[in-house]
C-alpha cells in the first residue's frame, strides 16, 4: 500500500466513525431554504428575552442569560443589551417571557425598536453520574419572531451531551474539542457559562448573519441541519404556562 | 508557473488575515457579566463598569466598532447613580454608531430629561 491509499484509508475510516458517532443522521438543508423568512424581512436588531427555564437546575436562568448576547452580536446583529432590557421588562411587568411568547409582539417594536425578539428555551441542564463517566447534557431550544408579524423566523433545537470527565472518550473532532473544554474546566474555575458557550456555538451558527457582519445576505448557501420537521417546542412551553395560570 | 502558485498562495494567506481581525474587543464582558449575574454587590458592579470602559477604550485603540448597547449599558448606570446629563450623553453615541437602537435610545434619554 503506498502512503496515499493509506491516507486516503484513514480518512475514510475516518468519516465512517464520524458518521457511526451520530445516532440519527441529522437531515442537512441550506439556510436560505430553512430560514426564508430570514432573508425576506432581514431583521436587523434582536431583543433578547430572558431564557425560560424548563430545567430543575433553578440557577441556569441567570447564567445562561449572560451568555447569549455577545455571540449574537458577533454574528452581525444589533443585540439590545440585556443588562438593561430585562429591568425595563420587569418594570413593565415581564417577569417571564412565557407570558409574551404568545402575545402580538409589536410592542417590542414601539418600545425599542427592535425588528425581531429572540426566546430562548433552557430545555434540560442535567448532569449524570456514572461508573465511567459524567456527563452533562444541555439542551437549548430557541425561536426568533418577528417583531412586524410576531411569525416564527428561524428556530432550533439542539442538546449537547458534554463529557465532564477529561479522560472520557468522545469519537470525532467533536469529541477532542469537548474533551479539550472539560479538561480545562477540571483545572480551572468550573462555570456553567463555559457549558452554555458551547450549547451556544452550536445555535447561533445556524442563524443566518446580520447587517454587521461580513457574509451578510452572503450565506443563503450555507449548510445548517434541519429543524423543521420538529413539532414547535416553544409552543409547547406557552401552553404549559397558560395552563399554570389558569390553575 | 511555480511562482504564479506561490503568489496566489500567499494573497490568499494575506486575505485570511484580514478576515480574522475581530470585529468587536468584548475584553473580559462575558466574565464580569456573569460575576454580576452571579454574585451581585458593589464590587461587581465596579468590574462591570470597568470592563465597559475598558471595551470603548480598547475598540477606539483598534479603531473598531463599540459592541452594541454598551455605551447604553454605561449610560444606564449613569442613570442608575442620578447622572441624567452623563446618561444622555452615553445614549446618545449608542444611537450614533447604531441607529436600531434610536427609538429605545429616545425613550431612555426622555426619561433621563424627566428626572433631571
Amino acid at each position: 500500500m503506498n502512503t496515499l491509499s493509506k491516507i486516503k484509508l484513514l480518512l475514510i475510516s475516518l468519516v465512517v466513525l464520524g458518521v457511526s458517532g451520530c445516532v440519527t443522521p441529522p437531515t442537512y438543508v441550506t439556510k436560505g431554504e430553512e430560514f426564508p423568512s430570514m432573508y425576506i424581512e432581514k431583521p436587523k436588531s434582536l431583543l433578547i428575552m430572558p431564557p425560560i427555564n424548563l430545567s430543575t437546575a433553578a440557577e441556569a436562568k441567570d447564567y445562561y442569560s449572560t451568555t447569549v448576547e455577545m455571540p449574537i452580536a458577533l454574528h452581525g446583529y444589533y443585540t439590545f443589551p440585556y443588562q438593561l432590557t430585562a429591568d425595563v421588562l420587569k418594570q413593565q411587568g415581564v417577569y417571564d417571557s412565557e407570558l409574551v411568547y404568545d402575545i402580538p409582539l409589536n410592542k417590542f417594536y414601539d418600545y425599542f425598536g427592535a425588528d425581531a425578539v429572540l426566546f430562548t428555551k433552557i430545555a434540560k441542564w442535567d448532569t449524570a453520574y456514572t461508573v465511567l463517566a459524567s456527563t452533562l447534557t444541555v439542551s437549548i431550544d430557541a425561536e426568533i419572531k418577528s417583531t412586524k408579524t410576531s411569525e416564527v423566523l428561524w428556530e432550533y433545537n439542539g442538546t449537547v451531551v458534554i463529557d465532564l470527565s477529561a479522560n472520557g472518550g468522545g469519537g470525532g473532532m467533536a469529541g477532542l474539542l469537548i474533551n479539550a473544554i472539560a479538561t480545562a474546566i477540571n483545572t480551572a474555575a468550573a462555570d456553567y457559562t463555559t457549558y452554555a458557550k458551547v450549547a451556544n456555538g452550536r445555535f447561533v451558527g445556524s442563524i443566518p448573519y446580520g447587517p454587521y457582519h461580513p457574509l451578510y445576505l452572503k450565506d443563503q448557501q450555507m449548510k445548517v441541519i434541519q429543524q423543521r420537521q420538529n413539532e414547535k417546542p416553544m409552543e409547547k412551553v406557552a401552553e404549559k404556562a397558560s395552563k399554570e395560570a389558569s390553575e | 508557473m511555480k511562482a504564479v502558485f506561490i503568489v496566489v498562495f500567499i494573497a490568499i494567506f494575506l486575505a485570511g488575515c484580514q478576515t480574522t481581525k475581530p470585529m468587536y474587543e468584548y475584553e473580559d464582558y462575558a466574565e464580569s457579566f456573569y460575576s454580576l449575574k452571579k454574585e451581585g454587590g458593589e464590587e461587581t458592579a465596579v468590574q462591570w463598569k470597568t470592563s465597559l470602559e475598558s471595551i470603548v477604550e480598547k475598540s477606539k485603540a483598534k479603531a473598531v466598532r463599540v459592541p452594541p448597547g454598551v455605551y447604553a449599558n454605561l449610560g444606564y448606570i449613569h442613570l442608575k447613580v442620578n447622572n441624567n446629563e452623563g446618561a444622555i450623553t452615553f445614549f446618545e453615541q449608542e444611537k450614533a454608531i447604531y441607529p436600531e437602537a434610536t427609538k429605545f435610545m429616545d425613550n431612555l434619554i426622555k426619561k433621563a430629561k424627566a428626572k433631571g
